[in-house]
């Protein structure tokens, strides 16, 4: 038996030393190697930073920030933010949740998909960011139609309680997605065969012909609808499509959604913006009806 | 007359009534929001790609927002081209422009001209002294190269200087003042003063995103990537354990009690770090009073490069062997006796 203490002594003793022998290598003779090469490579990192430059033009919501590597610590003494930081970004972000990756239409459309109607798409992809794309784009008529909809984790996909109470509006790590009713099972419109489709079509994508992708397109964007749900839909007291309560919202997140200020909002750009929005890439009508006076800002 | 005293006795109760209200409601902290442009830009996915490609993000996280030092600020003190919703795309915003406060040492409107000023007569700025732009003009810090929103970061100096707000000491302002929202902004504003304005190692970091840039370092002829040769220092080691009372690049590089955008060449006379001025540095009141001048003389930018700075080179080098071919002889001496212990019947094949 005391031999047997002995050995396993002896053994971690020599783990002891093998642990040692690592630590001083390393600040020692790989310190002076690592040294010699980085002085090696400092052409190289200056050339490869001058095509990152330029892969960075093509930005993306998720590239800059929910991705991005570059943190930022603010050491404030009596607490630290950190953040990914964007450069030139003067307000900080503050907040920290990972990309989409259930979503397949952000493959092919990106995570700031609205750019089309130059006044809305801000406000669009703002919208983007915690509704699922099928749930303003699709719109499942009449046996397949239910009123159903619930939350999603942005990195694995699987439905999850509703993240609003306790979160800052609109920083959640999960996006609303609306069900439909197949065969009599209510299923989800991002359903695992048509994630499949998109993704094997990803794939061949290269290999295929001209009208070959031109089908699989179609195939893919069957089911969206003509005309997406639009902002007054979900922004009324009434019949909202969206069922907030069920959804998680408190009633006074509920009462702010569908607040005059935010309804009246709403009205005003739609007044001024939203007859385009109809006919996304057409040319603007010659002569526009008398347009609204626009809302003075309070305290101006 | 009878019906104005009729009109006053039925209004006058209602009047007190709406004054009690609103004297009453809770200070409001988001007060600069009085367009309520956070209706909108409170969600973080307001964004879009604009014409050049670039991401646009229009998010304002409203809880950092209201601990920053223009919590005050109206938004379109900043953004004065916004005055009516809905509101064409912004324009960039001019950090000079002159908004509502008064400063009221003079009682004029606050701007921020003064920086401009003195960060043209700096090393930094875009002309040389004959008021031609300089080479490699755009490499020059604007403004948010180096400023992001500035966060308070108050003290409390009540029985001991720390990190935060001092409770008793706001009691002390209540006695006098009575607007929550005054008091704790007043407070915050002077203490984060009296100290820092950010963190040693926040400066380096902010120095290090030109001075350690490769590219930079070489165009403009650097001796050196100055953020990088600190942190091999004691101090800039001390900065990445966070420590307060570090020197950090402004504390040498500014001359003392003027403004950080007044930074000169240390080849200007008047610069703190030309080889004139050097020696006060680290003999300074707030560092190492009463050292010899000659404390400033060693270097505090050298790298680990023959070319550069050879007797720390090998001075380093050497050190570096001695420590390795001491202790790594031992531990490998070590490990055989216990392989030997552990083994103590072995033998390698056809010894005896």
């Amino acid at each position: 038996m005391k031999n047997f203490f002995f050995k396993i002594y002896m053994l971690g003793f020599m783990v002891l030393v093998i642990f040692f022998i690592a630590i001083i290598w390393q600040v020692t003779f790989a310190h002076l190697f690592e040294e010699y090469h980085n002085r090696k490579q400092a052409l190289e990192i200056t050339k490869f930073k001058e095509q990152k430059k330029k892969e960075a033009e093509k930005t993306t919501f998720e590239k800059v920030i929910l991705e991005s590597e570059e943190k930022v610590k603010h050491y404030l003494g009596y607490k630290i933010l950190e953040e990914k930081r964007i450069k030139g970004h003067f307000h900080h972000i503050g907040f920290q949740v990972g990309p989409d990756k259930r979503s397949y239409c952000v493959e092919c459309h990106g995570d700031m998909p609205h750019d089309q109607l130059k006044d809305l798409r801000a406000f669009l992809n703002m919208h983007a960011f915690f509704v699922g794309c099928e749930t303003c784009h699709v719109k499942p008529e009449g046996s397949q139609k239910v009123r159903v909809f619930k939350w999603y984790d942005r990195t694995t996909g699987d439905i999850v309680e509703s993240p609003v109470k306790g979160s800052t509006p609109g920083t959640y790590r999960a996006k609303i997605i609306s069900f439909e009713r197949i065969g009599g099972k209510l299923e989800r419109i991002d359903s695992e065969e048509r994630i499949g489709f998109v993704r094997e079509y990803r794939e061949k994508e290269k290999s295929l012909t001209e009208s070959q992708r031109s089908k699989a397109k179609k195939m893919i964007h069957k089911i969206v609808s003509k005309q997406p749900v639009m902002c007054e839909e979900c922004h009324q007291k009434e019949a909202s499509i969206l069922p907030f309560e069920d959804l998680g919202y408190p009633k006074e997140r509920i009462d702010s959604i569908i607040s005059t200020e935010v309804v009246g909002m709403i009205k005003n750009y739609t007044k001024f913006y939203m007859p385009r929005m109809l006919h996304p890439g057409e040319a603007p009508a010659p002569a526009p009806a008398p347009q609204p006076e626009p809302v003075k800002k309070k305290g101006t | 007359m009878t019906a104005l005293r009729r009109a006053s006795k039925f209004f006058l109760p209602f009047g007190i009534f709406i004054l009690i209200f609103l004297l009453h409601t809770p200070g409001n902290s988001y007060a600069s929001d009085i367009g309520n442009c956070l209706l909108c830009h409170k969600y973080a996915g307001m964004s879009r790609v604009d014409e050049e490609g670039k991401m646009r993000l229009f998010f304002v996280n409203e809880s950092i927002f209201v601990n920053s030092v223009h919590s005050k600020v109206k938004c379109e003190g900043c953004h004065t081209d916004i005055t009516e919703i809905p509101h064409k795309p912004a324009k960039k915003v001019d950090c000079l422009v002159e908004c509502h406060i008064v400063e009221p040492s003079t009682e004029k409107k606050f701007s921020h001209k003064d920086v401009d000023t003195f960060l043209a007569k700096s090393v930094h700025g875009t002309t040389d002294a004959s008021g031609k732009p300089k080479k490699y003009v755009e490499d020059m810090p604007m403004c948010k190269d180096c400023h992001d929103e500035p966060l308070y970061r108050p003290l409390s100096f009540f029985k001991k200087v720390r990190p935060g707000i001092s409770d008793a000491a706001l009691g002390r302002c209540r006695v006098c003042h009575k607007k929550e929202d005054f008091i704790y902004r007043f407070y915050n504003h002077v203490t984060t003063r009296l100290h820092k304005s950010r963190n040693p190692l926040n400066i380096a970091e902010v120095c290090a995103r030109c001075h350690d840039d490769e590219t930079i370092v070489a165009r403009h002829g650097l001796s050196t990537k100055a953020v990088f040769s600190y942190s091999e220092t004691f101090h800039g080691k001390a900065a990445r354990f966070l420590d307060e009372r570090i020197p950090d690049c402004l504390d040498c590089h500014v001359n003392k009690g003027e403004s950080v955008h007044q930074m000169l060449s240390h080849k200007n006379v008047q610069a703190s770090t030309h080889e004139y001025n050097r020696g006060k540095i680290c003999s300074n009141i707030d560092c190492h009073p009463g050292a010899s001048p000659k404390l400033a003389t060693y270097g505090v930018h050298s790298e680990f490069s023959l070319e550069q700075s050879p007797a720390q080179y090998f001075f380093t080098a050497f050190f570096i062997i001695l420590t390795g071919g001491t202790l790594l002889p031992l531990m490998v001496i070590i490990l055989l006796d216990l392989i030997r212990r552990f083994f103590p019947n072995a033998t390698i094949k056809g010894r005896k």
